[in-house]
C-alpha cells in the first residue's frame, strides 16, 4: 500500500492507495501518527484510491482518530469506494468518526 | 499482561470463584472464540474482511488458548467470520480451560475443588486479588460512561462482553438498557467482534426456532 500526503489550508490530507490489510496496517498507522504529531489543523484520510480494508486495517482508523482527538485535531475520512464503505458501515464507524462523501465535504466538516 | 480471552474469562468469574457462564452457552463460548480471533488478528496470524476470515500464518503465538484456536482454524475451510466462529464454538470449553490454566500459572486465580455431599464435585476459581478483573470492568465502564473513543482492544472487549452477555455480571439490566446507544456505537468497531455478535444472534435464533418445533 502506498500513501501520499497533501496539505490543504493547514489540514493534512492522507491518501492511502491499494490494499490496507495486516501487512500494510503497521506502516499506515505510523504515517498517520506522524501526521498527528505534526499538529495540523485537521487530518483527513482520503480513501478515493483505497481498494480494500481488512479488520487489521480498519483498526488503524480507530487508533488515528483517538490520537487526533487526544491532540485536539479534527479527524475525518472521505471518498470511500463501495467496498471500503461497506466495512465502515458494517462496523458503525460513522457513529463515532466523521465520514464524508468527498474531500471537500470533509474540509468543510473540519472547518 | 492479561489477554483479551483471559479478560473475558475473568469477567465470567463471580466473587465466590464460580464461573457464571458455561463455555457451552453460545454467548459466552462464541465471545471467547471471538476474543481469540481478535488477538490472532492483532498478532498477524489471521485477517478478516466482509467475505472471509483468513489464516496468514500458522506459527504458534506461545499462548495455548490462542494456538488451539489457530490450529483448528487452519484445519477448516475458509469461512466468513460469523460462520468460522460457529464452527469453532465446539472448542470453546477447551479454550476457556486453557485460559484458566494460564491465569492460574500467573497466580491471578487458583483452582479449588470441593465435594458436595461427599459425591458431587464442584470446581471454583477464586481470584487472588481481583486487580485484573477490576481493571477490565473499570475500563469497560470508563469507555461506556465517557465520550472518548476506546482503544481497539477495549472496543473489542466491550463488543464481545456485550454479545456474550457478560456485562450482566456487573451492570443491571436497566443500566445496560440506558447505555444501549453507546454500546452500539463503540462495541461494534471491530470487524471480528461484529461477526461474533452476528454468529451469536444466528445461533440463538436457530435454537429458539428449534425449541418451537413440535416434538414429532
Amino acid at each position: 500500500m502506498d500513501m501520499n500526503t497533501e496539505n490543504v489550508d493547514g489540514i493534512t490530507v492522507a491518501l492511502p492507495a491499494g490494499r490496507l490489510d495486516f501487512g500494510a496496517a503497521g506502516p499506515f498507522q505510523q504515517q498517520l501518527e506522524q501526521a498527528v504529531a505534526a499538529k495540523p489543523r485537521g487530518l483527513i484520510v482520503d480513501c478515493s484510491s483505497l481498494d480494500y480494508v481488512s479488520s487489521a486495517g480498519l483498526r488503524v482508523f480507530l487508533v488515528a482518530a483517538r490520537a487526533a482527538k487526544a491532540a485536539g485535531i479534527g479527524f475525518a475520512v472521505s471518498s470511500m469506494k463501495p467496498a471500503v464503505k461497506e466495512v465502515f458501515d458494517l462496523t458503525g464507524f460513522g457513529n463515532v468518526i466523521t465520514l464524508c462523501a468527498d474531500r471537500a465535504a470533509a474540509v468543510t466538516a473540519l472547518a | 499482561m492479561v489477554t483479551l480471552v483471559e479478560e473475558l474469562v475473568l469477567l465470567a468469574i463471580e466473587d465466590d470463584g464460580s464461573v457464571a457462564y458455561t463455555a457451552g452457552a453460545p454467548g459466552f463460548g462464541m465471545a471467547v472464540i471471538g476474543a481469540a480471533l481478535v488477538e490472532l488478528n492483532q498478532l498477524g496470524r489471521v485477517d478478516a474482511d466482509t467475505q472471509a476470515l483468513r489464516v496468514l500464518s500458522k506459527e504458534p503465538t506461545g499462548a495455548a488458548a490462542l494456538d488451539r484456536v489457530l490450529a483448528e482454524l487452519a484445519a477448516q475451510e475458509e469461512l466468513p467470520v460469523d460462520q468460522a466462529v460457529r464452527a469453532l464454538f465446539i472448542h470453546a470449553p477447551e479454550v476457556v480451560r486453557l485460559a484458566l490454566a494460564a491465569l492460574a500459572a500467573r497466580k491471578i486465580l487458583h483452582f479449588e475443588e470441593k465435594r458436595f455431599l461427599w459425591v458431587l464435585k464442584s470446581r471454583r476459581y477464586p481470584i487472588t486479588d481481583g486487580r485484573e478483573q477490576k481493571e477490565a470492568k473499570l475500563r469497560i465502564l470508563h469507555s461506556l460512561l465517557g465520550d472518548e473513543l476506546p482503544t481497539p482492544h477495549d472496543s473489542a472487549l466491550i463488543g464481545l462482553a456485550a454479545a456474550g452477555g457478560l456485562l450482566e455480571a456487573f451492570l443491571s439490566t436497566a443500566e445496560i438498557a440506558r447505555l444501549e446507544k453507546r454500546l452500539e456505537d463503540i462495541g461494534g468497531l471491530d470487524l471480528i467482534a461484529r461477526g461474533v455478535e452476528s454468529a451469536i444472534q444466528d445461533e440463538n435464533a436457530e435454537r429458539a426456532k428449534a425449541a418451537m418445533l413440535p416434538p414429532y
